[in-house]
Parts: structure tokens; sequence; C-alpha cells
């Protein structure tokens, strides 16, 4: 058997069962006698003040068990605890007030799910309507309507930064470059909508709670805090397989307290499945952001300074971890660049839409959405070309580490090589003699290129960068990227392994098992993973969970040392039972054996089983059994400085992508016909899955691109309810896609792996966005919003026509 | 969303005037009504069941007439609640004599949806609403005219 596992395109384990109808979600899971089932009436109002509701008639119908309202839930719980120092009120169910359409207003529980449902309908809600604020630009005057009258505005979250010198840089520019960009609410649509078991038991007052949440686990104490119970009471129990959720997942919390409030007051076991109506209307989504972007850039297309202002909108409660998505990227803001000046300023306000939260990219698509156009227009404003100003401002493979003007640590890279391979790859030179013979012949081509910087693992530490250094000082600072895991063997020789990182489909069983199995010397099959979360038994941190890609750098990681420790151990077992050292010693084929003098081994299962059956064997001070665990965490997580930097990630990967694509002048279409994509994320794991998430991130990010927004109208009222109004690219969208790869080892992991689950949906908006600027290079556009709709690309290309002719 | 159109009424001013005040007229025609039930003056409540799509269902809806210009024009404001979500409603009907004793209607109409209704059944609802109107004014002229001709 060879010994090298990881790096392997190893098949996932986790396919089998997924593919024979042997997998386990939430529906299925059934833990408890005497479940009860909820469903939910919600708002038809952007924004109203509730007046009565009346509950008695649903009350009264027959299977119904009870009704919980907003006052039930103000009465016994906190408002959610949120990083920003605006006072605002977010409940589980809407008090007082309504601020979205689709915003929780009552619960009610009932024999079955249809009997719910039907009482819904009985219950009278009386609303008085008031003014939505639906826009960014209107949540920012002072004069709009107010969410939440107690903040004064609606605002929740605002700051200033200032690196380097960006007034000198400005002054001494050649060329000022500047726009506004507009980026749309859109989300991710797993498979599998939200679901939540909730139990509350009375003699210890302890909530048991099963759901398809993925973390960040820092929200277990979120809801611990809005239930006001202790934290070891509030077990959360995660199931073995979660069907998707790319971050959406993560706002899944406030229907777990909701659930456990409902179990408390009525004294049942509830069960509550999310339809797809309401997953659209009212689960959670990217922010949209409005961003002023100016670059100061040299004659020659070098850009040496930034200044961007950006404005997220929140929804209607500024939501933990909200305003992160404002920080995420904190650190990259300058991108794969050599740009050392840099000044920001970041809001977060309050509109009458859903609230918002994680999603794949996090922030990364609304950074890169204005700051490779920007780049692409400064070629264009120079008479360059873009790959020359792309290549002219990327960091040298010399510069790593790089320390970014905001704090970041990029560990490792080599940019131009791999900006090189993407050039050659998508024959970038061939393909402008071949737009220009199109051109010829009416047809417009257009070819985009963007290079982006992936961070993974975030540093729970850049969340308080939302705060001030005054304000962040009067509290415990903030850090690190930790993460658990335990390996154990049983007496008979059975290797098992416990992860904390809540795959919803990443495969990190398969990984997991990979690394173990390369570790201890034995075949990766006969390693089984436990992926399911408990809170009262996995080894799990704050930062556990899945999300910012943080399973390569970090949880592999810790299931690297893991299994190290029970390596070691099993090492000076056989040292004492064979006579030499450890040192001398290797572990391979099940069994370990002296390097130099093979004949002289021993089998791992009896080295087990003297752990197990016969501790009073063991060289002195080793503990029986074997079960280790290990936590692991990145020494350049650290809280953010006095000035403000903070290295927000563990590491950080590169991704360039070029896209070329055609636009239809008389229809508006846009049609993808070659998209290529360069990846550097260190040593990978397992390409078979490296690749499977490349084109996972690069769907979600072409359904931003081109096809996906959360619609309102202008009073607020959702419009994109139902999979016909919220567009989803399927596989027949999908273009045909080349992936290349290089690899260089982040220094600061020890497998040398980063992440890279997300970095398409970073880059996938924008390199198309550009692509399409380019084919409508002719005509006087700006692609400064998304999606690429045909009627957006068709009106634009009209209001040109128009205005040529007005000139002509 | 809004809309405007006209009716010619083959009936007096007086006489078209009568049918549309009269609540049991304007039950017969609207789709998906039984019954108008006085409330206080000039204010019915009903049960209307509209289907947008795939959203069908019931709204408790109340029907104001206001501005009333005797025999000239009134509005009719329409609002209704229920499980698909809520409609604001608000018609302007102006009646004009003709020259052979008939009578023009014109009408001008804006809408407000939300809720379920909005976010589902939004693409049909410019087609629901005219088609609920021209149905409306359909019924209509066949009230007035087939009084007519008993008369």
């Amino acid at each position: 058997m060879e010994t090298k596992q990881i790096g392997k395109p190893m098949k996932r384990v986790e396919d089998a069962r997924l593919t024979s109808g042997q997998g386990s979600f939430i529906e299925d899971m059934s833990p408890l006698p005497h479940i009860h089932h909820a469903a939910i009436l919600r708002s038809p109002y952007p924004h109203a003040r509730i007046k009565a509701i009346r509950t008695q008639a649903a009350e009264e119908m027959p299977g119904v068990k009870g009704v919980v309202t907003g006052q039930d839930v103000a009465a016994c719980t906190n408002p959610f605890p949120v990083g920003v120092t605006a006072s605002v009120h977010y409940y589980s169910l809407a008090v007082d007030k309504v601020r979205y359409v689709g915003e929780p207003v009552a619960v009610v529980v009932a024999k079955n799910r249809y009997l719910a449902e039907d009482a819904l309908e009985k219950i009278e809600v009386e609303y008085e309507p008031l003014p939505a604020v639906v826009e960014i630009e209107q949540a920012l005057h002072p004069e709009s309507p107010l969410l939440h009258e107690q903040v004064g505005s609606n605002i929740a979250n605002h700051r200033h930064f200032s690196y380097g010198d960006p007034d000198k840089a400005f002054r001494e520019a050649d060329v000022v470059i500047k726009h506004k960009f507009a980026f749309p609410k859109y989300s991710a649509t797993p498979v599998e909508t939200y679901g939540v078991i909730a139990s509350y038991q009375s003699s210890d007052d302890s909530l048991t709670i099963w759901s398809n949440f993925h973390g960040p686990f820092t929200l277990q104490s979120v809801m611990a805090a809005a239930l006001r119970i202790d934290s070891n009471r509030l077990r959360i129990l995660i199931p073995k397989d979660v069907g998707g959720s790319y971050g959406i997942k993560s706002g899944v919390y406030p229907y777990m307290v909701l659930m456990g409030v409902v179990s408390k007051k009525l004294g049942l076991p509830v069960k509550w499945i999310e339809d797809r109506q309401e997953h659209l209307m009212a689960s959670s989504s990217g922010t949209d952001r409005v961003t002023w972007i100016e670059a100061a850039v040299k004659r020659d297309g070098t850009v040496t300074g930034l200044r961007m202002k950006m404005v997220d909108s929140v929804g209607a409660y500024v939501r933990a971890p909200e305003p992160a998505c404002l920080y995420r990227t904190h650190s990259n803001t300058t991108g794969a660049y050599r740009i050392e000046h840099l000044q920001m300023e970041t809001i977060a306000v309050m509109t009458n839409k859903s609230p918002t939260g994680l999603i794949r990219g996090y922030g990364g698509q609304q950074l890169y959405f204005p700051l490779e156009r920007i780049m692409q227009m400064v070629a264009t404003k120079l008479g360059l070309d873009p790959a020359e100003v792309l290549r002219k401002n990327l960091l040298g493979k010399e510069e790593f580490p790089y320390q970014t003007p905001s704090g970041g640590i990029y560990d490792s890279g080599d940019y131009k090589s791999a900006f090189d391979k993407l050039i050659g790859m998508v024959g970038y030179e061939e393909f402008r003699q071949r737009q220009k013979e199109a051109r010829q012949k009416g047809k417009l081509l257009g070819i985009g290129l963007a290079c982006i910087v992936e961070p993974s693992g975030s540093n729970m530490g850049y969340i308080t960068v939302a705060l001030t250094p005054e304000e962040r000082s009067k509290s415990l600072p903030k850090s690190g990227c930790a993460e658990g895991a335990t390996v154990s063997i049983d007496p008979m020789g059975g290797i098992s392994v416990r992860i904390s990182t809540a795959p919803t489909g990443q495969g990190h069983e398969t990984v997991a098992a990979q690394i173990v199995a390369e570790v201890l010397g034995v075949d990766p099959r006969t390693v089984k993973v436990i992926a399911e979360m408990d809170t009262l038994t996995s080894p799990w941190s704050v930062a556990s969970g899945s999300y910012s890609s943080r399973f390569a750098p970090i949880g592999s990681s810790a299931v690297y040392q893991a299994a190290g420790k029970v390596r070691e151990k099993l090492l000076r077992i056989a040292a004492d039972q064979l006579g030499c050292s450890p040192d001398q010693l290797e572990m391979k084929g099940g069994k370990v054996a002296l390097r130099n003098d093979p004949a002289k081994q021993a089998s791992l299962r009896r080295l087990v089983g003297s752990a197990h059956w016969n501790p009073q064997g063991l060289p002195a001070g080793t503990e029986p059994g074997i079960h280790e665990t290990a936590f692991y965490t990145i020494p350049t997580a650290q809280p953010p400085d006095e000035q403000d930097r903070v290295n927000g990630s563990a590491a950080y990967g590169f991704v360039a992508d070029a896209v070329v694509v055609e636009v239809d002048a008389a229809t508006g279409d846009v049609k993808i016909l070659n998209y290529c994509t360069v990846h550097d994320a260190g040593v990978l794991l397992n390409p078979l899955i490296a690749d499977g998430q490349i084109m996972g991130g690069l769907a979600h990010g072409l359904g931003g691109a081109l096809y996906e927004e959360l619609a309102y109208d202008k009073n607020g009222q959702f419009l994109s309810g139902s999979f016909m109004d919220y567009l989803c690219p399927t596989a027949t969208e999908m273009p045909p896609v080349t992936i290349g790869h290089i690899e260089t080892p982040s220094p600061l992991t020890p497998l040398g792996a980063k992440g890279l689950g997300e970095g398409n949906t970073m880059s996938a908006p924008v390199v198309i966005a550009n692509a399409v600027a380019d084919a409508l290079a002719e005509w006087d556009v700006t692609v400064d919003t998304l999606p690429l709709s045909p009627n957006r690309v068709w009106s634009w290309i009209q209001q040109s026509k128009k205005k040529k002719e007005e000139y002509a | 969303m809004n809309g405007n159109g006209s009716v010619e009424l083959n009936a007096t001013v007086e006489q078209v005037w009568a049918k549309i005040l009269d609540p049991e007229v304007l039950a017969e025609c609207m789709m998906g009504c039984k019954e108008l039930v006085l409330v206080e003056d000039g204010k019915y409540r009903a049960d209307l069941a509209v289907g947008v799509a795939a959203v069908k269902g019931k709204y408790d809806a109340t029907i104001q007439l206001a501005d009333v210009i005797e025999r000239k024009s009134y509005k009719l404001i329409v609002r209704g609640e229920g499980a698909p979500g809520f409609v604001e409603a608000e018609g302007l009907i102006e009646l004009a004599p003709g020259e052979d004793g008939s009578t023009t209607l014109t009408y001008t109409y804006t809408a407000e949806v939300g809720g379920k209704v909005a976010s589902i059944g939004q693409r049909m609802l410019g087609g629901v609403a005219k088609l609920l109107i021209t149905d409306f004014f359909k019924k209509l002229k066949k009230h007035v005219e087939k009084e007519q001709k008993t008369a």
C-alpha cells in the first residue's frame, strides 16, 4: 500500500450514502417521540406597526397546541447580541414593529404541518403601515424613515480608516479614476432549506436543538445569551448530512432560538422545516453594497493609492456576525496588488429588506467588483492593455510574505506565474486578433481578466475592526481561528476521527480520513470520520464551523496534529516494546518497524491492544487508551492593532480568471464562450474535491454575474419569491471551464494548504463584467451594476445608441 | 401598478349611476365576491377569493365609496388582507352622457399588493388585474343593458 494519501484524488467517502438514499438530513430525523410541527406567520408589510394580534381562533382549531407571538419572545429572551454599538433590538419574532416582508410574526404549533399552516390563516394581525427604506443611498439620508427609532438613524456601523499616505498618493497621481458601483443583494439557494428540532426539558432548564446549522460557533454564545440559558444547557446537534449551505445556513440560528422558546412555552418538542418561499423571502443573503472608489494612478498604469467608501445594506436588523461582510476582506482590500496607500470609509445601513449574513465569498465579491472593474478602467483610460496593467501591479514572488497596508499578511504566492499561465491558457493574444475579425462582422466579443486574493480561515479578531480601538479596548481582545479534532483508536484497532468543522457537502470526512491514514500508515477507507457536531461532546472552539474556507488551512491542521499525537504515542509504546528509540521507527502498512531492521516490527493492532488491554505494560508516564485531541490556530491571527491593522485570515490564496463572452447587441444576451481559472491554494489536499469546489464556487459567481437578485420594489415589497423570478444557474447555464493550478505551499499551515472554495464566487461576477465591458467597448457603456441580465445590457446599449445619435 | 379604460354603456347616466351604487350589482360583477355587507355609510365588507398564479386564497376586504359626486363620479377604495398577502386599490369612476342617451364610463386605477402575492405572483399581476377589471365592466355592461331590454 502506498503511504502517500494527502494530495491524492481520492473519491469521496460521503458519496456512497448520498447516492443510495442513505444520507441523514434534518428532515429525516425524529430523535424524540411526540414531535409537533410548527408553521410561521410572516409579515406581508415591509414596515408597519403591529397594533394587535388576535390568536384565539387559531388556538381553538383542532390539533393546534398553541401560538407564540412577539410578546412571548420579548418576555423570555434577550435581543440577540451583536458586535456594534448601535442599539438594535433584534428578536426571533417581531415585537411591536415589522421591518421586512417575511419577518416572523407568530408561530403555530399543531399535530402536523397541515393543521399548523391552516391555523396561520386564522390569526388576525392589525398592521399600521409605515413608509419603507429600500435603497442604500436613501437609507443614508438623514430624513429617511427610521427602522429603529432608538438608534436615531439607519446607520448600524460607521468607520474611517487611513493607511500609508493616501492624500500624498492622490496629490502625486498623474490620473485619478473614480466611479460608483452597485453590487446586488443575492443569496445561495441550497437544495435543503433550514430545519430545526427543539426540545426543552424543564427538570434541568436545558434545551436540545438539532439543526442544519454550521457555525460559526461564536453564535452558540449569541444563542445562549438570547435564551438566557447556561451555555452548557444549550446543546446543539448537527445532522450527519447537510444539503448545502454556502454560508446561508448560518442564518438559521434565530429560528433555533425561536423554536427553543416555542418548545419551552408549549412544553413539547417542536420541528420546523422551512419551505422554499420562506427561504427566498426571509432566510439570509449577502449584502447589497454601493462603493465609491477612486484610484490614484501613474501614467504607466501603476496604481499607487485607493480611496473607497463602501456602504453595505444589512437588511432590517444588523444581525451577528454582521457587519462582518464589510470587514472580512479588510486585510486584503488592495487585492493582489502593491498599493501602499489606502483610505476607507465603511458604513452598514439598515433597510426594509431581509437581514443578511454569511454567504460564499463573503465580502469578496462586493470588494472585487469595484476593484477589478477600476483596474480595467485604468487600462482603458490610459490606452493600455488590461493584462499589462494587472501584471505591472501584481505582487512579485520575492515580496512574500507581504504585509498589506491594512495589516494582512499574505503568506505565500507566485501571482505572476499564475497570471502568465492563465494568459497562455486562454490564448489572450490570439483572442485579440479574433475579436478584431469578429467586430468587422458585427459580432461583439469581449475578454475579461481578474486577479483576486482569496482569504481563508478567518481570524476571529477581524470582526472587532467594526469598533474603534477605544471601544475594542473595553473588552477582551479577540484573535485566532482555532479548530479542534479528536483521533481515537478502539481496543480492536478501529480508528475514528471526530471533527467539528460542520461540513455541508465539502467532503471533510474524506480529507480527514486521508490525513489520518497517511499519518498512521493505514488505508483511508478503514478510518471512520464522525462529522456530526455535538456541542456537548465534540472538540470545538468559538471559531469552529464551516465557513471562510477554513477546513483546508485550519480544520485539516487540527486533524493532522491530533493524528500526530496518536502516532507519537504509538511510536513511544513500540519503542518500548522493541527496545529502541521512537525516531528509529517508521509507521506504514499497519505496522511499526525499525527503519534499519524491518524484521523487528510490531503491528498497530498489537500496540493499540497494549494501550487498552494491558495499561500496566505501557512505558512509564503513558496514559492508557488511545484518544487524542488537538486544537490548532495560526500565530499570525492577532487581534487588530491600535492603527486598525488586522491580519483577518490565516492564509491567502490567489485566483486569476479570464473569460471570453459574446454579447448579442439585439437582445442584450451574454454568452460565455470560455472560462479559464488558475488557482494557487498552496498544497491541494484532494485535487478531485478541489476542482469540485472550484466548479461550485464558479457556478455561484456566475449566478451573481448574470442571473440572481433578491429584488424589491420601491415600497419594499419582495418580488423574487420563487425560482420563476429568482433565477439560479443550472447545469445547462454552466460554460466550458478550464481549471489550472499552481502550488506555492503556505509556510504557516502544517500541510501547506489554503482554502479555495470561495475564490470564483468572488471573481466570477467581476471577470464577466469586465468581459462584457470589453465587448461593449465601442458603446459608451460603463458596467457598474449586476446582474447582467439581457434587459439591463440591452438598455445600456440603447441608451448609448441614443446618445450617439444625439451627438451625430 | 396602474391602468385606465372606458366602456360605452347603452343606458342613461341616471340608470348607470343607480346600478354602480347598488351593492348587489357590484357584488355580482366582482369576480370571486359573494356579497357586500354594509358596515357603515358607503363602506362594505366582502370576502374576496382571487387566485394569482399559484397564490390562491381569500382576502377579508373593505370596499368604500368616497368622493361621491351625484351622477358624475366616485372613488372606489378596496383594501383586502388575507393569507396570500394584501391588496390596496383605488379606482376613480366617471360618467359622461353620450348623445343618444348612452353613457361613457371611464376609469383609472392604482393598486399595490404585498406579501406572498407580490413575491410570487408579481409577473402575473398586471395581467390578472386587467382581467378582473375588464371582467367587472363586461358584467356591468351586461347588467345595465339587460335591464334596458327588459324595461
